[in-house]
């Protein structure tokens, strides 16, 4: 009789089988398959005599150009990383210390807002802001501030801006947990001590949030070298990112082997950011649980 | 959240004595540093204007959308010289995009219905099942949230081609409900945890089987974080791009798509409404979630 609620409890486990199941088949089967497919020749379903081969890993190895492609989207990540990371602080501290409830529904409201707006529109809007004839450029110019209007987009200036409001949503909430967790103690007692309150957020509260920087910075890292629609639409099909580049393997060339590797090398850098999230992040709640 | 304002005031009037109280200790101390206490203020205010400038780059592209999608011009004119419907009778009147938004709509309740079925069921497991490995299991169903979903796409779309079963709409609605089930598992988790196990007890001791008990104490329970989950997947896959970007078929494409299409060539007032449509859904749909559970319980990044 007092087994009984036990083995109920493994009855209840079985419910994980169909997610199960469709993860084996649509997630991780199909990821093995891209796997291997970045290790052959061609495709084994059309042609007759394929066989394994690393010349796609190879040619990613040796030519300059997809090295440049990977730099430039390595780079557009750190920016975007950068600046959402300096957007983003300012507002996650609000949000974790502010008083009143019907203030932070708002703020989260304002947060929320953006990341439930696809991206494309979003997209979209930046390019209505940054265009040539966009608002910007039009309010700047009838002010007369500018006589020429601002190279705003099609260049990796415009990226990064699309980019950011794109997911400094997500460095907002993995910052706002980990400030929350903050013991507001800490910097009374700063305060209290003579401190000021730049100096006691320069001493107390920022590197207490340094697990939350590192967490939302990886988050929106990896978020941003894996996006194509901003960098392909704000970068005027100028500038080729890893994305960009992999969706091309697949429209114009049908190479599927190379796109297969392509992917392999982002997923990798992918994995190994979001584990390193998740680590850092586990850390945080496990020392709250300690305490 | 709003009604919820008012528990709020306690902790307000206990703010303001806090800082009444502060006030009277800056007050002591002013003979002593007064540019100390300007700096205060002028910080405060530096913090403030900080955060309103946040605010703006928000939300500003956002309100931009409308002013485009209500202005009369066919090209970007700011200030708006006006307001007129005709962008939005263009979007409705359009097939392209009628079809479009129609067919996302499809798609949004079909991946709705699996990945809450799915991931519904899963969170009971990992919640209440005992399984070995739970963090794992949690793990690998949020990882399709943080893995680039344009992998995801690409992986699934090979996969197709290999098995040559060409486009299919249940191989669409299979990679919108992996991009979807995290953001269920999450929500229906939330409820899972903060659930009094001592309810289901006491229906039990009153002589309520499992089945009863689960249907009558546990599922009413469950209700809104399930219900949080299902509307986040249908907006998420309602605008899901990159997943959608390899398994549309030409002809029957999703509403992002035909929107992505269309911005390649051209910027007129159609896509403002076609935008302004989408955001007017979600917004919809957010007053939805924090009407049933409040927003604060799926934000937990």
């Amino acid at each position: 009789m007092s087994l009984a609620p036990a083995i109920r409890m493994n009855g209840l486990a079985f419910f994980i089988l169909p997610s199960a199941l469709l993860f084996a088949l649509f997630f991780f089967l199909p990821i093995g398959l891209m796997a291997v497919m970045s290790l052959l020749t061609g495709n084994p379903v059309v042609a007759p005599n394929v066989a394994f081969t690393t010349r796609h890993y190879a040619r990613i190895a040796d030519d300059p150009y997809y090295f440049e492609v990977i730099w430039t989207t390595i780079r557009i990540g750190l920016w975007t990383t950068l600046a959402a990371l300096a957007i983003g602080y300012p507002l996650a501290h609000w949000m974790a210390r502010i008083k009143s409830r019907a203030g932070h529904a708002l703020l989260l409201m304002a947060v929320l807002a953006p990341m439930l707006t696809g991206i494309v529109v979003r997209t979209f809007a930046w390019m209505a802001l940054l265009s040539d004839k966009g608002v910007i450029n039009q309010t700047l110019q009838s002010l007369g501030l500018v006589s020429q209007p601002l190279k705003l987009m099609y260049n990796e200036t415009g990226i990064v801006i699309g980019l950011v409001h794109i997911y400094v949503p997500f460095m907002v909430l993995t910052l706002t947990g980990v400030i929350g967790r903050i013991d507001e103690r800490l910097e009374q007692a700063a305060e209290n001590l003579g401190a000021s309150p730049l100096r006691t957020f320069l001493e107390v509260t920022l590197p207490l949030s340094l697990p939350g920087i590192l967490a939302g910075s990886l988050l929106v890292f990896a978020l941003a070298i894996s996006a194509y629609v901003t960098p392909i639409l704000l970068g005027g099909f100028q500038i080729m990112t890893l994305p960009i580049l992999i969706y091309q393997q697949i429209s114009a060339n049908f190479n599927i082997g190379f796109a297969a590797a392509l992917g392999m090398v982002l997923l990798l850098v992918s994995f190994v950011l979001v584990v390193a999230y998740n680590h850092v992040l586990g850390r945080v709640s496990g020392q709250r649980d300690l305490q | 959240m709003m009604q919820s304002a008012p528990s709020g005031h306690p902790r307000e009037l206990s703010n303001e004595l806090d800082s009444g109280l502060g006030r009277s200790d800056t007050s002591a101390r002013r003979h002593v540093v007064p540019a100390a206490r300007h700096r205060v203020r002028y910080g405060r205010m530096l913090y403030l204007a900080v955060n309103t400038a946040v605010l703006v780059f928000l939300l500003a592209p956002i309100a931009i959308v409308f002013v485009f999608a209500l202005n009369p011009t066919p090209f970007i004119q700011f200030p708006p010289v006006g307001i007129s419907l005709r962008w939005f009778e263009k979007f409705f009147a359009s097939r392209d995009f009628m079809h479009a938004l129609g067919f996302s709509l499809e798609v949004a309740a079909i991946t709705t219905v699996c990945a809450t079925v799915f991931g519904a069921s899963a969170a009971l497991a990992i919640a209440r099942g005992n399984l070995p490995g739970a963090r794992l299991v949690v793990a690998t169903m949020l990882s399709p949230l943080m893995l680039p979903a344009i992998l995801t796409g690409l992986a699934l779309f090979q996969t197709y081609v290999l098995l040559d079963v060409g486009r299919p709409l249940w191989g669409l609605v299979a990679g919108h409900t992996l991009v979807t089930i995290p953001y269920v598992v999450r929500t229906t988790l939330a409820v899972l945890h903060n659930f009094d196990l001592r309810l289901e007890e006491a229906a039990r001791n009153l002589g309520a089987g499992p089945m009863r008990t689960f249907f009558e104490v546990t599922l009413p329970l469950v209700k809104p974080g399930v219900l949080a989950g299902a509307i986040f997947a249908f907006i998420v896959s309602f605008d899901q791009f990159p997943v959608s970007l390899f398994l549309v078929s030409p002809g029957s494409e999703t509403l992002p798509i035909t929107l992505f299409n269309y911005l390649k060539f051209d910027l007129d007032g159609t896509i403002g409404a076609a935008s302004a449509v989408s955001i007017l859904l979600a917004f919809v749909v957010v007053i939805g979630l924090d009407r049933t559970v409040g927003l604060r319980s799926y934000v937990k990044l």
